[in-house]
């Protein structure tokens, strides 16, 4: 509309439709400054606030705000916070790696091989339907699946496969790598579903029609047409994985330490400066990871 | 291609994931029918409903504590009905204003949406961290609410940035044309249109600020929220009317959901009513 009336000849700087455009332009800025300043003053600014204070003199119960890089030299001289980050990466991995192999069969058969329309939107509301509980509930719902006298075990006993009750089950890294799977797969299966949804079945059946094997229809078209769904499941995945601390509070009887334990822990003792520490270092790696992710996969391009 | 074999093989695995994303919850369910002398584990000594009394404070007096459901879960509906209101508005809005083209929208658009990205714990203590400087006092209504929005606004935005790609210019233009004013345009023709996306806004914002707890542990101050209520009670023993509560939240949820389902199902057969005497 506005293209056209820019062709008749009028005064280049009061054409009406450069008025409305400008008049648009101030109304859409008028209408998007309370969401920013929103966001500016309750995200932005605290952020902010992390990495200040991370430099401030901590005291016994208080933190002041002269200068001082001497919390940085704790963290970085502790074993214990060393060893925080080590575990926090070592979960973030193997929770990703486990989510995309635990997933992506799901998502291949709910996108590729589920032909009825009504069935494959049942399966994923199916899979998404367990969000609707309580996180916390879903993350307390695996003690009495994994204790010594839980779920697993009683069945295992009954079977005669095991004679003692395995006792890693909870309580362990096992039992933290196992809940968070099971929250967060979900997050993997959908993306993952999208893109193979998006697939264009005459490709794959063109390339069936010369003779490809699904072994090289998967590793030539389905596996390089979905990589974007994985990116994008792995963006979710980890920036929620890396930013956990509930699960593993929950299910590790503490014995599995997450950059987000240590920053609760810190500020239950008042170590304000210390968790500010934990927090900037947790925001280093989360940028860190996603940065990574985007330069595998551009995803602007791909979307 | 081998899907004689590799179908059924990829359905009995989709079966045995749901089995996995269920198992836990089916679990935690038939425990929660646990008699009043049995733990949180197996066997089940008795079938009965013994800790849904005790939940609700039916029971006698019991070795086993009440869980703080009462004022917290009051607090947690209320903080949740702030938060999807403020978030929803919020959402509309931008969404609006993104329908123009502007510079900087790149930008703007990444500010808002890092608010979902945002690990709870970071912007929790970020806030909490900001008002011990400044002096103010941490409450639910305050410090929480303004981070439970910063969370839920940036779905809103989403759900309701869908809804205005799909979503014709002409119809308001004809409206606007026509002499309506702006505002009547907007009561009378385009919240019509968006209305399903903002009860979508609404059920989201609702549903993640309703359990919230990463952004709420550091900001709540003395008075708690439900599943604040419920992790104080990790950390000692757990008993069966944890499950009981898990049964009767998953409910809760549930009954949104369908309410949730029953006015959209009621929308839209008005809309396709009204295509109907269009047509006539």
């Amino acid at each position: 509309m506005t293209a056209l009336s820019t062709d008749t000849p009028t005064k280049p700087t009061h054409s009406p439709a450069e008025l409305r455009e400008k008049q648009d332009r101030r109304r859409a800025m008028g209408l998007l400054t309370p969401g920013l300043l929103w966001m500016s003053l309750f995200m932005v600014l605290p952020m902010c606030m992390v990495v200040y204070v991370s430099f401030w003199t901590q005291t016994t119960f208080a933190v002041e705000s002269t200068l001082t890089t001497a919390s940085w030299e704790r963290f970085l001289s502790s074993s214990t916070y060393l060893s925080a980050i080590g575990t926090t990466l070592r979960v973030w991995a193997i929770v990703l790696v486990a989510t995309v192999v635990v997933g992506y069969p799901v998502a291949l058969f709910i996108g590729l091989f589920v032909r009825n329309k009504t069935f494959q939107t049942a399966l994923l509301v199916a899979c998404v339907i367990p969000f609707w509980t309580s996180f916390l509930i879903r993350v307390i719902a695996w003690r009495p699946m994994l204790g010594t006298e839980g779920a697993i075990n009683v069945i295992l006993m009954k079977l005669g496969i095991i004679s003692e009750p395995l006792t890693f089950l909870l309580f362990s890294e096992f039992s933290v790598l196992v809940g968070m799977t099971q929250i967060y797969c979900v997050f993997m299966v959908g993306p993952i579903t999208f893109m193979l949804g998006r697939i264009d079945p005459s490709v794959i059946e063109a390339a069936r029609d010369l003779g490809a094997s699904f072994g090289t229809i998967f590793r030539r078209i389905i596996l390089p047409l979905s990589l974007p769904g994985v990116m994008v499941g792995s963006i979710f995945v980890s920036v929620m994985v890396l930013g956990e601390f509930a699960t593993a509070a929950s299910l590790s009887g503490r014995k599995v330490n997450l950059l987000g334990n240590i920053i609760v822990s810190q500020v239950g003792s008042l170590k304000w400066a210390f968790a500010a520490v934990a927090g900037v270092v947790l925001t280093i790696i989360i940028t860190a990871v996603i940065a990574l992710a985007l330069r595998i996969v551009d995803l602007r391009k791909e979307m | 291609m081998q899907s004689r074999i590799l179908r059924p093989t990829l359905a009995i695995y989709t079966a045995a994931f749901l089995l996995f994303l269920y198992g836990p919850m089916i679990v935690l369910a038939i425990l929660s029918f646990q008699s009043s002398d049995g733990g949180p584990q197996f066997p089940i000594r008795d079938w009965s409903i013994y800790w849904y009394q005790h939940l609700l404070g039916l029971t006698e007096t019991s070795r086993v504590s009440q869980l703080p459901v009462g004022d917290s879960l009051l607090r947690s509906i209320l903080l949740a009905f702030m938060t999807t209101v403020v978030s929803t508005i919020l959402g509309v809005m931008s969404a609006e204003a993104f329908r123009t083209k502007f510079k900087g929208s790149g930008p703007a658009f990444y500010l808002i949406i890092l608010g979902m990205m945002v690990p709870g714990v970071l912007v929790g203590l970020g806030m909490a961290l900001l008002s011990n400087t400044l002096g103010i006092g941490r409450a639910w209504w305050g410090t929480s609410f303004v981070l439970h929005v910063v969370y839920t606004y940036p779905f809103a935005f989403l759900v309701m940035l869908a809804i205005f790609n799909r979503f014709d210019r002409s119809v308001e233009e004809a409206s606007l044309s026509l002499g309506v004013s702006p505002a009547q345009t907007f009561r009378r023709v385009t919240f019509p249109i968006i209305f399903p996306g903002v009860l979508s806004a609404m059920l989201f914002s609702f549903t993640l600020s309703y359990d919230e707890f990463s952004r709420t542990l550091f900001t709540i101050g003395s008075q708690l929220t439900l599943p604040l209520a419920i992790y104080g009670t990790f950390s000692v023993e757990i008993y069966p009317n944890i499950f009981a509560f898990g049964v009767l939240t998953t409910l809760f949820s549930f009954t949104l959901l369908v309410i949730y389902g029953l006015l959209m199902k009621r929308f839209t057969a008005k809309a396709a009513r009204f295509k109907g005497q269009e047509e006539n």
